[in-house]
């Protein structure tokens, strides 16, 4: 099947797929789920691939999520051109983290990026213009020709075309030049430098993707009925929860992080009745992920796949050679 | 590549099938389904939501509500809104509930109505103190707990009248802290045309205030307000005395003061605060101290605060909306058992632990669906783990006291 009959199948079942759902509930949770993906691949670009360990992914999903909302509720913009107005800024917000890691590495970085996510979250909570601690409402849902997409089955119409075209983007970069520099960065950026690689621009490009992911996934979300944000979404849990989302799927695996988020988001959507022990269940998945699977689902899923290959290749090649014994 | 391409495409599709897996519960026929959404994991927050349920089950002992039996499904929300908005759509979608009640937290209660208005279903609000919550004009929501609008007026109308017109205001930016700082001014504003001595606010997680002390004691004012939870005043409350702010200037905290970490942390400098409430665990009442004996007993709490017995009181009104309404439960029927419900709810009048009466009457405005009106000015006699506590004074309001003119 070549890959452009791939997509439109994909995006077939894609489209078909909330009528399967037996209340609006689970509308909800798809739309959940797919704004989850979009995170998940945006922190996937620049962790999984790149190699630069930040912690601030979720400040520029609040950064995407509050600009498109301030475009829509103070200067009255379309939710169409509101959306990837948010994301502009989310991007800018993006290339301005990007700025530490030029100099910072490892843990020094994830703490660089932990203090601009704790001062994003900080300064939304201490400013009136952005509705301050008590949040952000009455933002509006998206209309296409004056059809207002306001349930979750409407709008899941909205994202999951968004979150198709970031699946396939993201794909599409991986496997470029551009993906092959974010993967020679992270396996050794002295190498890579003296490759031809110019390191800053493609750390920087890393940290511009992924904030384009965070941006639309913030903007989504803004929008979603019934349009509220609210600085407490955007607090180190969340970013654990991402954080697991590519830890399970696989480190530097998109297909990996795609599964990781919708496990993740079924999981948790699951667990919701054992609040008591549900962090500790989170916590005890990303320590056991670790330990016994380092490389997630995706990485486990590639490593059978080899060694099933390595096996049909020995069998392949004691057969050939037994044939060439008896002629 | 291609082979983990399919792997992911299986996952993705097993995922998909495990979701839609998720059956709704079963619409058992008479049934009422309830839908609890609180802050349960903080000091109290398990104990808030367990006595909840605790006590509407409790009507299933005595054979039920007009017979049917009643179902609560509690969830914790973690005072975040997106995880309330997502309790309530499972609420509303999944478990078809009848009624829901929630949340402890002003920011998650504010989304909540709105989706709870949107989808028809009533919502009785048991602990969220945000003006903003009624005045949505939303016809599905009751609130139970006093307003802020209340509450700055019973704080600011004494310190006006009794200590002194010089305030400095030190407050948290989490929801509750500015609210308090914001209403207290507008009131002293508005009422008295008095303006703040000094004003700072600090971050919800700050754990030392001594430095913006430092400079309201050069001010010598007559009273600080201080606002935030419970645990960041009962710092602001003991740094106070170790900057050598004299006990003459009186503290006056937000309502949160009333909850168990402020006497507890501040120990003996909770003494002489004041703080405005819903309810007094050394209510001489029958009824009140049958339910402080109750929560001591079940929970080990010597001093219930007013979010237990607003969490009481909403129950108990829960209830007497349905026995009210005439319910036919069955699954077609679930719209109009709602709106039943709703209508039930406009026409009660409740007497319970709260310091007045709570009624509702139907149209969607604050002055019909904060039945609340009456708070009590509470002030500390002693701190620490056995503090004490006595009511300064009972203040009533009217229907439209505090509204925008």
């Amino acid at each position: 099947m070549s890959l452009v009959l791939q997509w439109l199948t994909a995006l077939a079942v894609m489209a078909v797929l909330p009528w399967f759902a037996v209340n609006n509930y689970q509308h909800f949770l798809l739309d959940l789920i797919l704004i989850n993906v979009l995170l998940a691949i945006g922190l996937n670009v620049v962790k999984g691939f790149a190699g630069q360990v930040t912690v601030g992914h979720v400040a520029l999903m609040a950064v995407g999520a509050y600009a498109s909302a301030i475009f829509s509720l103070k200067f009255g913009l379309p939710f169409w051109l509101a959306l990837p107005a948010g994301v502009l800024v989310a991007i800018v917000a993006g290339l301005l983290v990007a700025v530490p890691s030029f100099r910072l590495e490892g843990a020094y970085l994830a703490l660089a990026t932990l203090g601009l996510a704790e001062s994003v979250r900080i300064f939304i909570s201490a400013t009136d213009y952005l509705g301050a601690a008590i949040g952000l409402s009455d933002i509006p849902a998206p209309s296409f020709f004056g059809f207002v997409l306001d349930t979750h089955l409407r709008y899941y119409y909205v994202v999951m075309p968004l979150a198709m075209l970031g699946i396939y983007f993201s794909q599409q970069m991986l496997s470029s030049s551009v993906g092959r520099a974010f993967m020679a960065i992270r396996e050794d950026p002295l190498a890579a430098e003296a490759s031809g690689v110019n390191v800053r621009f493609y750390k920087s490009l890393a940290f511009g993707i992924s904030a384009l992911y965070a941006g639309f996934a913030g903007g989504l979300m803004a929008h979603m009925t019934p349009g509220f944000i609210h600085p407490n979404n955007y607090t180190l849990v969340e970013m654990v929860s991402v954080l697991l989302m590519i830890i399970l799927g696989g480190i530097g695996n998109i297909w990996g992080g795609i599964v990781g988020a919708i496990v993740v988001t079924i999981i948790y959507d699951l667990t919701r009745d054992y609040y008591q022990i549900q962090m500790i269940l989170f916590g005890s998945i990303i320590v056991l992920t670790v330990m016994f699977m380092p490389s997630g689902i995706g990485g486990v899923i590639g490593h059978r796949i080899k060694n099933r290959r390595f096996i049909a290749l020995r069998k392949m090649t004691t057969q050939l050679k037994s044939d060439r014994n008896d002629s | 590549m291609k082979t983990i391409k399919n792997y992911a495409i299986q996952t993705l599709i097993g995922s998909a099938l495990a979701l839609f897996s998720l059956q709704p519960a079963l619409a058992q026929e008479r049934v009422i389904r309830v839908g609890v959404t609180m802050r349960l994991l903080n000091e109290s927050g398990i104990a808030y939501g367990t006595m909840t349920r605790d006590e509407l089950l409790a009507a299933n002992a005595k054979g039920g509500v007009n017979g049917a039996k009643i179902e609560v499904i509690l969830l914790d929300d973690e005072c975040k809104p997106d995880k309330g908005v997502a309790n309530v759509n499972r609420f509303i979608h999944q478990n078809k509930v009848h009624l829901i009640l929630g949340s402890t937290c002003s920011s998650v209660t504010l989304p909540i109505v709105d989706v709870a208005t949107k989808e028809q279903v009533p919502q009785v609000v048991p602990q969220s103190t945000n003006s903003s919550i009624t005045q949505k004009g939303s016809d599905w929501v009751f609130r139970v707990a006093i307003s802020e609008r209340f509450y700055a007026a019973v704080h600011a109308k004494y310190v006006a009248e009794n200590v002194g017109k010089k305030i400095a205001y030190l407050y948290t930016n989490d929801g509750a802290g500015i609210a308090f700082a914001n209403q207290f001014k507008s009131y002293m504003k508005t009422t008295y045309n008095i303006d703040p001595l000094f004003e700072a606010q600090m971050q919800e997680t700050d754990l030392d205030f001594r430095s913006q002390l430092l400079r309201i004691k050069s001010m010598n004012p007559d009273a600080i307000a201080l606002g935030g939870q419970s645990d960041a005043m009962a710092r602001q409350v003991q740094q106070s005395y170790e900057v050598g702010i004299p006990k003459r200037t009186v503290r006056v905290a937000a309502s949160a003061a009333v909850n168990i970490p402020f006497p507890t942390l501040a120990g003996d400098a909770a003494e002489g605060a004041i703080f405005a409430a819903a309810f007094n665990c050394r209510d001489e009442r029958p009824l009140a101290r049958e339910f402080v004996a109750m929560v001591n007993q079940k929970f080990k709490v010597s001093c219930p605060d007013h979010d237990f017995s607003q969490a009481w009181d909403s129950v108990q009104i829960v209830k007497q909306a349905l026995t009210k309404a005439n319910l036919k439960l069955t699954d077609a029927s679930l719209a109009d058992d709602r709106r039943a419900i709703r209508d039930a709810l406009t026409s009660i009048r409740y007497e319970g632990l709260a310091a007045g009466p709570i009624e509702f009457c139907p149209a969607p405005t604050p002055q019909c669906r904060d039945g609340n009106r009456t708070g009590i000015l509470v002030q500390y006699t002693k701190g620490g783990k056995d503090f004490e506590s006595k009511v300064l004074s009972r203040v009533g309001f009217d229907k439209d006291f505090g509204l925008p003119k």
